[in-house]
């Protein structure tokens, strides 16, 4: 979509930056390679050695050891900036970020900062807000289903339980579950109208690890089995439009009690397929990219601007 | 006569047994009786600890607040303990915790999974709580990988650092050497949590004592899940024949465990087929209940079911995995 057909005029690709260089810094960098759409102009980091740092280095990308100063002292802000550190930090780099005119924060931390994004539900368009947060990975994993359970019955309790393999697992997320837990289950209530919710994470140390799975539980007075799975599958099969790994492992219906588990394997570039709790987030974050880009380059063709 | 601490998780890891619905005539009179008889921390709550009721592992019949104000108001003498996860309960869980005065707040993480209780130890540092930590499902992780687990916690914060038998695995040797492990690589009290699924639960708590545990657990009548836990009422005696003191008074003991046999349970846990499988397939023996429903309701083996669960190192918390592998093994059973 930056393309426009006007040549007289020169569309620059969306710029973005990442800032963090765990795994999820990582194979956000690998998506946005990827991305048609998405120019990686920096890639933020504190640590010069950072595997993360070498990572976007090989593939030609600018890289600094400067952190969150070095993307405000970039000549020029951003369009988009990826928030890949963690929930304590977020907050702090949207006070800095905020005043920047025109940069789009993509919060990858379980902050519960910004506007909440799930992208099957909260629809195709281009966020209104400038801070924009993807929940948590569990959050991504549920929501679709949580929500659409709760369009088509009268939904009491939802609890959603999902297991990370260790090994994925860094020290923000290890550090941040007291976020996720408050963060997931307030977007749970949000999208579905339940109040009555429940986030529970497990990091799973088992070898091989197992794929990122997220179990969820909800009390349905009135739901038939076929009922039930006829919404999940619909819910599944428009979550895999973005995330391809996404499964529905088992639905049962027993008496009021739903139980559906699902899986997501990774699609990556850089993640081992057991890592699907960040390709979701990280397909989730680049789609809101994509989105915001294309808003960008339509502005562009209908006022013949150079941006 | 060396000391030992006596920590009684009768009314938090029994409730495991009976689907988490202790009420408050059996949490009060339990915690009275536990007090009257000299036992120095009686813990409470969910099986699974602070915030964790709920359909994973079953909802509680008391909530959090009610559990802890009961148990709180009939304790003169003993200290009240609590237990949580992380990823189950939060910061918010332990603030609500303290203001209701427990003294001993124990965060569980599984034993190669310390990281996860570094924010939570220090949050309770701060708050200058007794923190403990306890390193569960240990039979996962060497006696080397284990102590250099507790030295971070103890670095995290941790006033006492131990291990749980989650599963009823252990031999006494592998207790003797993983709590000398421990104790030769911290400086603070090292706990040991038995279950009794192979009928070790005694045995291995004085392995753990000789080995240099300072704080053992114990249970009324052996109340928990499964085959239950070390059983109070015959660890203190046998300690004390073993040359270690415990201050708990003989008669008060044996009356708190008539009451726990007659308020707390259906029947006092035995060690069942059942349980015998999931201590050899290294499950966490509270998953029995869910195993046996699960199993019962697609018709396959529950025997089968635990050995899945153990080839596929299920942890505590895991319990959404079992119906994963029921209905696996009843495909496999239908097509066979």
């Amino acid at each position: 979509m930056t393309v426009t057909e006007d040549t007289t005029t020169t569309v620059e690709p969306v710029t973005v930056a990442v800032i963090g260089t765990g795994a999820i810094g990582q194979d956000l960098v690998s998506k946005v390679h990827r991305s048609p759409v998405l120019e990686c102009a920096l890639v933020a980091g504190r640590n010069r050695e950072s595997e993360g740092l070498r990572h976007a280095a090989r593939l030609g990308y600018p890289t600094t050891s400067g952190g969150i100063d070095a993307i405000l002292a970039a000549p020029r802000p951003f369009d988009v900036v990826f928030d890949a550190t963690n929930a304590m930090s977020h907050a702090e780099h949207w006070r800095l970020l905020r005043p920047l005119p025109g940069t789009l924060l993509i919060d990858l931390t379980p902050s519960r900062v910004g506007q909440f994004v799930v992208p099957t539900v909260t629809g195709t368009h281009a966020p209104t807000e400038r801070n924009v947060s993807l929940i948590s990975c569990g959050g991504q994993a549920s929501i679709p289903v949580t929500h659409a359970l709760a369009n088509r019955f009268a939904v009491q309790y939802i609890e959603v339980v999902s297991t990370v393999a260790s090994s994925i697992a860094g020290r923000a997320t290890r550090l941040n579950l007291d976020e996720y837990v408050a963060t997931t289950q307030h977007a749970i209530a949000e999208f579905s109208g339940v109040r009555d919710t429940k986030a529970i994470l497990n990091i799973s140390p088992a070898v091989p690890p197992a794929t990122f799975r997220t179990a969820i539980h909800a009390i349905i007075p009135d739901a038939t089995t076929d009922a039930v799975r006829a919404v999940v599958a619909d819910a599944a099969r428009r979550v895999r439009a973005f995330a391809r790994g996404y499964e529905v492992i088992a639905c049962t219906v027993t008496g009021d009690q739903v139980v559906v588990s699902l899986e997501v394997a990774a699609d990556s570039d850089v993640l081992p397929r057991y890592a699907g709790n960040l390709d979701i987030i990280n397909s989730a974050a680049i789609l809101v990219a994509e989105q915001h880009a294309a808003r960008l380059g339509s502005a562009a063709a209908r006022t013949g601007a150079v941006r | 006569m060396s000391a030992v601490e006596i920590h009684d998780p009768t009314l938090r890891d029994g409730q495991h047994a009976v689907r988490h619905q202790l009420g408050v005539a059996a949490l009060r009179g339990y915690a009275e009786a536990a007090d009257a008889a000299g036992i120095p921390v009686v813990e409470v709550g969910h099986g699974n600890g602070l915030g964790a009721s709920s359909l994973q592992v079953g909802r509680a019949a008391v909530s959090d607040d009610l559990m802890l104000s009961t148990v709180r108001e009939a304790l003169r003498h003993s200290r009240m303990g609590v237990f949580m996860l992380p990823g189950w309960g939060t910061s918010d869980d332990l603030r609500k915790a303290i203001a209701h005065g427990a003294d001993v707040i124990r965060i569980g993480v599984h034993c190669t999974e310390t990281s996860l209780a570094e924010r939570h130890l220090g949050f309770l540092r701060e708050a200058g709580a007794d923190a403990h930590c306890v390193l569960m499902m240990s039979h996962m992780a060497s006696p080397h990988e284990l102590a250099e687990q507790a030295a971070l916690v103890v670095g995290y914060g941790a006033r006492a650092v131990g291990i749980m038998d989650s599963a009823g695995h252990f031999l006494p040797e592998d207790v003797t050497e993983r709590i000398g492990a421990i104790a030769g690589a911290v400086d603070v009290p090292v706990i040991f949590h038995g279950h009794n699924n192979l009928g070790m639960a005694v045995a291995n708590s004085v392995a753990a004592a000789r080995a240099g545990a300072g704080i053992l657990d114990g249970c009324a009548r052996g109340f928990g899940a499964g085959a239950g836990n070390t059983q109070l009422e015959v660890l203190v005696p046998v300690l004390e024949r073993s040359g270690f003191e415990t201050g708990i008074e003989l008669y008060g003991l044996l009356d708190a465990a008539e009451f726990a046999e007659r308020e707390l349970m259906p029947a006092p846990p035995v060690t069942g087929s059942l349980s015998i499988v999931s201590g050899l397939a290294g499950v966490f023996s509270g998953f029995k209940p869910q195993v046996l429903a699960e199993s019962r309701r697609a018709g396959v083996d529950p025997r089968d079911v635990f050995f899945e669960l153990g080839r596929r190192q299920a942890i505590a918390g895991q319990e959404d995995l079992i119906v994963d592998v029921v209905a696996e093994l009843s495909t496999a059973k239908a097509i066979a």
